[in-house]
């Protein structure tokens, strides 16, 4: 693997990754603003309409045509959140050219179609071409309303609502159904050129060969354009509220669900997320073996460290009946923790699966892009290798230190509306 | 021991098949420059598996819904420890799910794979049901199955094919009812075990960072012969025709989705692999946004980016499957009907077909970049009962005709079935 990382303008880095086990290449170009309320919605907007249309391509028809053309090769969007920031992009992949049938450049034809999509966009006057703008609006709004149909993303959407009350993780990655609704289509354009000039933009290129001509297109792209970027903090810890709050939806749903956020002043994520899997990520984690195998109370019972933010989830669906119960194993068993409960094994297994899981960076060109993307937001370019050195220097006392650090800031409930009218 | 070499004639790619002396076949891909390992140890037995009987046995076996999910959860308790306990001690992720037609236990790692395939030739061979550990399971499935019955997406498929099949059991959950699994108990759980727990029934798949020759070394220190059952599955008698064309749910659900069924002739092996390519380009040029139906709908609002595609099939069934978000999913039927109908009359335009195939190509060569995926593909192919890379051979001689007489055939009005989950007023 030759990985090479250079600066292509003011805050704009690309990454480029060699690997030639690989039978296609991968681009993605992270956009990194502030997350906001207001802007959430159209910022969206005005980097989701780029994977739509483009001045070369100037229907989602013409552009879906070229793409299954060049064996199809996916182009997509993304929104979403890390800590406080707003994490905007495109993806794209296609196929090595050895594997062109009639020898066509699928490497080349994807250079000039991204090209256009990202630096020549579909401009109709001031705005985005208002058909593209229509699509990815309806799109938008749909993925909103359609929140609910998820359960469990859902119920731990909500409690990271109430956990980051007026903080800028309150909102999602996406924004919100008024925003998305209000947001015009001169509206989108504008956050477009206002994320190309502020914006810290990271781009990352996964290839099997050694190819300088995307890093040309795009430092060619980039240069006219006259940066002032704004920094967007990720790392925020959220403060413990007073007092401990529950919210409660009800629904006519079959199984309810129980989120608990629990917030912490340590910034060890190491030992964080070492706790985490003792806690509730793996099979042999203690939430597992109690809260399901012993008292069979639920199918799922799980913790995610969400170091960014100091904030720590444990979700769970089960019987209305059983929440008291199911919250009382869950807290017992952090109390276990928190007193030294923690066996040798409990800490060579969360090692070996570690261990495991690091080693398999690299095996896909997206474990790739998540890897050298995580190094930046953490601000710190170490190998997986040292990654993993500094999961084995985690010591039993900073485990429990970690366990001793949460405190209980917030539960959601989704409640069964029948059950409840008993 | 024979060991036979299949390679793609098209990307060159190739896996090592042996039909074990133990009566397993066992698929091996040595993937250089990958660090992975992914393994999966599979049995013929799905949940649409609920009449069988074996060489041994005079009248067919009729066992409760969902026992073939129940089962795959009780193998991961052996007698003196559970399974995750000891793959906790090498560091891999294990797992296992089950299907209509299959059951897997996998496990991926990137260490000790040498261990870990140990481990899981054992535990699958070591079953251990007792009256109290199944009760102990019930809780645990009854809330998976209340988490399913939650899933809109789950529904509205169940609810497409129960309107399209009167009385083949692809109609019923995979992991069954609150009350069927009720009858499940340990003697019948060893019954199904020692049915289709068989290695002449089992396959299994290996990709990655490993040796054929070790992998083949553990096999043969681990399995011994097995005799063969002579095991029979046999299904309900299922008419043509469909139950109902409209089926229609309100959930607590943000947005309505939909899936239109067609209900088509379900064949086996090769013919059914035939089937699979013209239905999945078919259904690929009926939801394809450069074509000019689906660029109405989306001018239109009918459908968003989610609509979409596929084609689901298994033992005697075999269905092309459209879905996605709408509020108003007559339209797309209606859309769908004459779309069908005008392509049927006017055929397919070369260009178009050429497009569709590439892009299904390149689809199939991207499969074989992951070492997950290589692992999927070759224990599926063989439950199919087709080679590994058949797939890309079939899919190359596949011609706009064959397509045109796919659809004249099998998408026919009449075994449509629209499946609707709407939202709560």
């Amino acid at each position: 693997m030759i990985y090479k990382r250079f600066e292509l303008g003011n805050e704009i880095e690309f990454t480029a990754i060699i690997d030639n086990k690989f039978k296609s290449s991968s681009l993605a170009v992270y956009f990194i603003t502030e997350l906001n309320e207001k802007t959430a919605a159209v910022n969206n907007l005005g980097i989701s309409i780029l994977t739509v249309s483009s001045s070369q391509y100037r229907t989602y028809a013409s552009l879906c045509e070229k793409l299954s053309e060049l064996y199809g090769a996916g182009l997509g969007s993304l929104a979403r959140k890390k800590g406080d920031a707003q994490i905007l992009g495109l993806r794209a992949s296609w196929l090595d050219n050895k594997y062109a049938l009639n020898g066509e450049d699928i490497n080349g034809e994807m250079r000039r179609l991204l090209q256009s999509c990202i630096f020549e966009p579909n401009i109709s006057g001031k705005e985005f071409d208002p058909d593209s703008f229509n699509i990815v609006k309806k799109d938008l709004i749909d993925r909103i309303d359609g929140e609910l149909n998820q359960k469990r993303s859902y119920a731990i959407s909500q409690a990271a609502k109430t956990a980051f009350k007026g903080e800028p993780a309150e909102c999602t990655g996406y924004g919100s159904r008024e925003a998305a609704a209000e947001a015009t289509s001169g509206d989108a354009l504008s956050a477009y050129h206002e994320l190309m000039k502020t914006a810290r933009i990271e781009v990352y290129y996964v290839s099997p060969n050694e190819d300088s001509s995307f890093a040309e297109m795009f430092a060619e792209g980039f240069k006219d354009i006259e940066r002032a970027p704004r920094k967007a903090s990720v790392r925020n810890h959220s403060p413990l509220k007073p007092e401990s709050v529950t919210v409660s939806e009800e629904f006519d749903v079959n199984q309810c669900k129980m989120v608990l956020a629990f917030k912490t002043d340590s910034d060890d994520k190491y030992a964080l997320k070492m706790l985490s899997i003792i806690y509730g990520e793996m099979p042999f984690s203690k939430l597992f073996l109690s809260v399901r195998e012993k008292l069979s109370l639920c199918y799922y019972c799980t913790s995610t460290s969400i170091s960014a933010k100091g904030t720590f989830f444990v979700d769970s669906g089960i019987e209305r009946c059983n929440i008291d119960k199911a919250r009382d194993e869950i807290l017992a068993q952090l109390e276990e923790i928190k007193k030294g409960n923690i066996t040798d094994e409990e800490i060579e297994s969360s090692l070996m699966a570690l261990d495991n899981a690091i080693l398999q960076i690299g095996d896909t060109p997206s474990s790739y892009i998540s890897w050298f993307f995580d190094c930046f937001s953490d601000g710190q370019y170490i190998t997986p290798e040292e990654h993993f050195e500094k999961f084995k220097a985690v010591t039993k006392e900073k485990i429990i230190e970690a366990a001793n650090s949460l405190k209980l800031d917030t539960v959601y409930l989704m409640l069964d509306k029948e059950v409840q009218e008993q | 021991m024979n060991k036979e070499i299949i390679t793609s004639p098209r990307t060159g790619d190739s896996c090592i098949h042996v039909k074990h002396k133990s009566g397993l076949d066992i698929y091996i891909c040595e993937m250089q420059g990958f660090n992975s390992i992914e393994a999966l140890f599979g049995t013929k037995y799905g949940s649409v598996n609920t009449m069988f009987k074996t060489a041994a046995d005079k009248d067919y076996t009729t066992v409760p819904e969902g026992i073939a999910h129940f089962l795959e959860h009780k193998l991961f308790e052996n007698e003196d420890c559970g399974v995750f306990e000891l793959y906790a001690k090498t560091g891999a992720s294990c797992n296992a799910f089950t299907t209509f037609d299959k059951t897997c236990y996998t496990f991926s790692c990137s260490k000790n794979y040498e261990e870990n395939l140990k481990i899981l030739l054992d535990f699958v061979r070591k079953p251990y049901f007792t009256d109290e550990n199944v009760d102990k399971e019930m809780g645990i499935i009854e809330q998976e199955i209340k988490m399913t019955n939650d899933n809109p997406e789950w529904l509205v498929f169940f609810n497409m094919l129960s309107g399209m099949y009167h009385s083949h059991p692809v109609k019923i959950d995979i992991a069954g009812t609150v009350e069927s699994i009720s009858h499940i108990d340990a003697d019948l759980l060893y019954r199904c075990y020692n049915t289709f727990y068989d290695l002449n029934n089992m396959v299994l798949s290996i990709a990655g960072n490993i040796s054929a020759d070790k992998v083949l070394e553990i096999c043969d220190s681990c399995l011994s012969p097995c005799a063969d059952k002579g095991l029979e599955t046999v299904f309900p008698d299922e008419p043509d025709d469909i139950v109902k064309p409209e089926i229609r749910e309100k959930q607590p659900v943000g947005a309505s989705i939909f899936h239109l069924g067609y209900k088509c002739t379900a064949k086996n092996g090769l013919e059914r692999l035939k089937d699979i390519a013209a239905a999945s380009t078919a259904s690929a040029l009926l939801s394809d946004p450069a074509l000019p139906m689906c660029e109405r709908l989306l001018k239109e609002e009918i459908i968003n980016s989610t609509f979409g595609g596929e084609v689901f099939y298994g033992d005697n069934y075999f269905t092309v499957i459209f879905s996605g978000e709408s509020d108003k999913p007559e339209i797309i039927r209606e859309a769908l009907f004459e779309e069908i109908d005008r392509l049927v009359s006017e055929g397919i335009r070369e260009k178009d077909f050429q497009r569709i195939k590439k892009s299904s190509y390149g689809m199939m060569i991207l499969e074989l970049n992951n070492v997950e995926s290589v692992a999927n593909m070759m224990l599926n192919a063989h439950i199919d009962d087709v080679g590994p890379y058949d797939a890309i051979e079939v899919l190359s001689a596949l011609t706009s005709d064959d397509v045109i007489d796919y659809m004249r055939r099998e998408l026919r009005r009449d075994r449509c079935v629209l499946s609707i989950i709407e939202k709560e007023a």
